[in-house]
């Protein structure tokens, strides 16, 4: 098992490192940089034209002109060296600061789109298979494909419409107006959370039809194995077998991936947050890409996948926990 | 029936409700197993032995169900009375068939590889069926456990109780299983073909075991084989199954020494060891027959050697050709009054 753990937390470093460089690289691919941009904003506002004087010293301040491998060492070295992400031309302010702002919401939002589409899916795909082409079988293929289909962002408009409609006010952001402001309390706390289901849902449900078909699909598996015969030929009663066996098998392969579920949910965060004006990192990482605003998009990039590979090297360590084939190997 | 009796099977038929149509698995047989004897049930392999075995426990799957017959079960009761129940009429999630299961009816799978779970450890898996069915704390479930472990000849049981089951030879864990099924003290032990994953090594010491742990418990043995090499070894008693029919019944001399079915006779030749003796190693000619397309008349007859031009339309009843040899053929039949009795239908 530390063999195990071993290599795989060896992979996990090595999957960061790679991970920064093609991101680096990938936010330097658009031609022009930040300067570029300002530039064309300026003339499309009607402001003059800068020198191309003035435009190589910007370049020069912010250490654009050298070649994006040198970018690159700077960036990583001051990382991990200082805990400085760079600068944010757009926000004139720290990265960093940006980052950290942001990145608890998303991470809140995540983990409860997660619980939520754990909550729901897995007793919805456990019963799916057990009564396999049942009427609720059939009710709950049809609402998950629907639940697939139907696109996040439109889930959020609706909601926007109905709530307006309905309520007599668009509930946007995460917090109440009389909370936006205020430092965390615990009222603020509640409020946050009241207000924190509904992205959460949201983002959650297309997750949920999928992992219901999964579920359904790998307990059908599990159903007529020979171990489920035994345990059946024991006298074990249906429910509790049905737990303690062919679900328990079925879920191994579920806890490997959880890590990777982190990029698809903030995938999906990120088009509700702008629909629905959260304070979360989608959109500010959505704009930093659109402006290149580099030591941003780089930061948040360079943190979600690191909350990605520990999350994947967490459900490894689960995995061996869980399925003592992989703990004995 | 004797007092020797423990299960009857009357008329049991089990179908299966596919989409592509009704899968007659079992259908219509007849089965005595006595207490503390050996029972073999063989025929070539999908002519309904397990799903025949498993309704004895009541855990056919879906699509299969029970659609009649009657499974008697004699329980001897502590006042020295008896009592009959009837399985195939008991609901298949309930109490009163979950008791019997593991406790008084046991029963042991083919797949010696698959049929434990690899998620729990050998010994927790034995000690299930002990605490599911006595009031024994977990430690003493443990210590028996251990005790049968080495019952069954597992070398260290200590040691191995805590051990899981993909870390034992396939030999060893049809072991554990055999282990398993005795914890319940049970009065029949159902063991589908339990050697036929093993090698013959490992096989020969498997149903050694099996023979002796039988006498040591006293209980009766529903064996299901397709080698009639093993069922000359282990069986007082023979039943062969072709298509979910019992074609023929005997004692295991009878069997060997006198078969009268042309498919039991079929199936002798077509065994290496046995037809050494006899003539030459012969294999029944054609195939099993697809079970959505089962032949009209006597099942057997598109492969039968000494089928009679009726075989292809009337079905052989169950003929007594004495108090212990039962055989379903055309051969053994008064066609004359067969056929006087089929025209007015
Ligand atoms: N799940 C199932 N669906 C449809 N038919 C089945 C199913 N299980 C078994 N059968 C049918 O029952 C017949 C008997 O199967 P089985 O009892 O496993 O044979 P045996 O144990 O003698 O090899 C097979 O020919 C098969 O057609
Ligand atoms: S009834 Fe006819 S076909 Fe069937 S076994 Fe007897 S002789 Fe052969
Ligand atoms: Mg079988």
């Amino acid at each position: 098992m530390w063999k195990y753990l071993a290599r795989r937390f060896t992979y996990m470093v090595f999957t960061v490192w790679v991970i920064t460089v093609i991101s680096f690289v990938l936010i330097q691919l658009p031609p022009g940089d930040f300067v570029t941009n300002i530039v064309s904003r300026m003339i499309s506002s009607g402001g003059r034209e800068l020198t191309p004087e003035y435009e190589a010293q910007l370049r020069a301040l912010y250490g654009l002109d050298q070649p994006v491998y040198v970018q690159y060492y700077k960036w990583l070295r001051n990382i991990v060296l200082r805990g400085e992400f760079g600068w944010s031309f757009e926000y004139r302010r720290d990265a960093v600061e940006i980052i950290t702002e942001r990145m608890p919401m998303t991470a809140s939002i995540s983990f409860f789109s997660f619980l939520f589409v754990w909550i729901v899916a897995l007793p919805i795909g456990i019963y799916s298979a057990v009564r396999q082409y049942s009427i609720g079988d059939y009710v709950f293929t049809f609402l998950g494909f629907i639940g697939l289909a139907v696109p996040s962002f439109l889930l959020a408009l609706i909601f926007l419409y109905i709530s307006q409609r309905f309520f007599g006010q668009a509930m946007i952001g995460l917090f109440s107006l009389e909370y936006a402001d205020k430092p965390w309390s615990w009222a603020k706390v509640v409020d946050f959370l009241k207000h924190l289901w509904i992205p959460a849902i949201m983002i959650g449900l297309g997750g949920t039809a999928g992992l219901i078909r999964t579920m359904r699909a790998n307990l059908l598996d599990e159903l007529n194995k020979p171990y489920v015969e035994t345990a059946r030929s024991k006298g074990l009663p249906e429910f509790k077998l049905l737990l303690k066996y062919p679900v328990r098998h079925a879920l191994n392969p579920f806890v490997s991936t959880i890590g990777w579920m982190l990029p698809s949910l903030v995938a999906g965060e990120v088009i509700v947050a702008i629909v629905l004006n959260l304070p979360t990192s989608g959109p500010v990482l959505y704009r930093a890409l659109q402006q290149q605003d580099m030591y941003v998009a780089a930061g948040f990039i360079l943190l979600l996948s690191v909350l990605t590979v520990i999350g994947t090297f967490i459900s490894d360590v689960l995995l061996a926990i869980l399925d003592p084939r992989i703990r004995l190997q | 029936m004797s007092d020797e009796t423990l299960v009857e099977v009357q008329d049991l038929k089990i179908h299966f409700f596919t989409d592509e149509g009704v899968v007659r698995a079992v259908d219509g047989v007849n089965l005595t197993v006595q207490r503390g004897k050996t029972l073999s049930l063989v025929g070539e392999s999908g002519c309904g032995k397990s799903v025949a075995c498993r309704a004895l426990l009541h855990i056919v799957h879906p699509p299969g169900r029970i659609v009649s017959g009657k499974i008697l079960y004699h329980r001897r009761l502590d006042n020295g009375l008896s009592e009959t129940v009837d399985i195939a009429d008991m609901d298949p999630k309930g109490r009163e068939i979950r008791d019997i299961r593991g406790k008084e009816i046991a029963m042991i799978f083919q797949e010696p590889m698959t049929s434990l779970s690899p998620m729990y450890t050998v010994g927790s898996q034995i000690m299930e069926n002990i605490l599911l069915h006595t009031n024994m704390s977990k430690k003493e479930a443990r210590a028996l456990t251990i005790e049968l472990l080495a019952k069954v000849g597992i070398p260290k049981p200590e040691r191995l109780v805590d051990e899981y089951p993909f870390r034992l030879s396939g030999g060893m864990r049809q072991r554990a299983m055999i282990a398993m099924a005795l914890s319940g003290r049970p009065n029949l032990l159902i063991a589908d073909e339990p050697t036929t994953a093993l090698d013959v090594t490992t096989q020969a010491n498997i149903l050694d075991l099996m023979l002796e742990l039988q006498k040591q418990y006293d209980m009766a043995l529903l064996f299901i084989t397709h080698d009639l090499g093993v069922v000359a070894e282990i069986a007082d008693e023979v039943a062969v199954m072709y298509l979910g029919r019992i074609v023929e019944k005997a004692d295991v001399d009878t069997i060997f020494n006198a078969p009268m079915h042309p498919y039991t006779q079929a199936l002798l030749r077509s065994i290496p060891k046995i037809a050494m003796k006899r003539e030459e190693l012969d294999p029944i000619k054609g195939m099993v027959p697809s079970p959505y397309r089962r032949p009209g008349g006597c099942p057997f007859h598109p492969r039968c050697t000494k089928a009679l031009p009726e075989c292809s339309t009337i079905v052989p009843a169950i003929t007594k050709l004495n108090e212990n040899h039962l055989v379903e053929c055309l051969l053994y039949e008064d066609l004359a009054t067969r056929k006087a009795m089929e025209r007015p239908s």
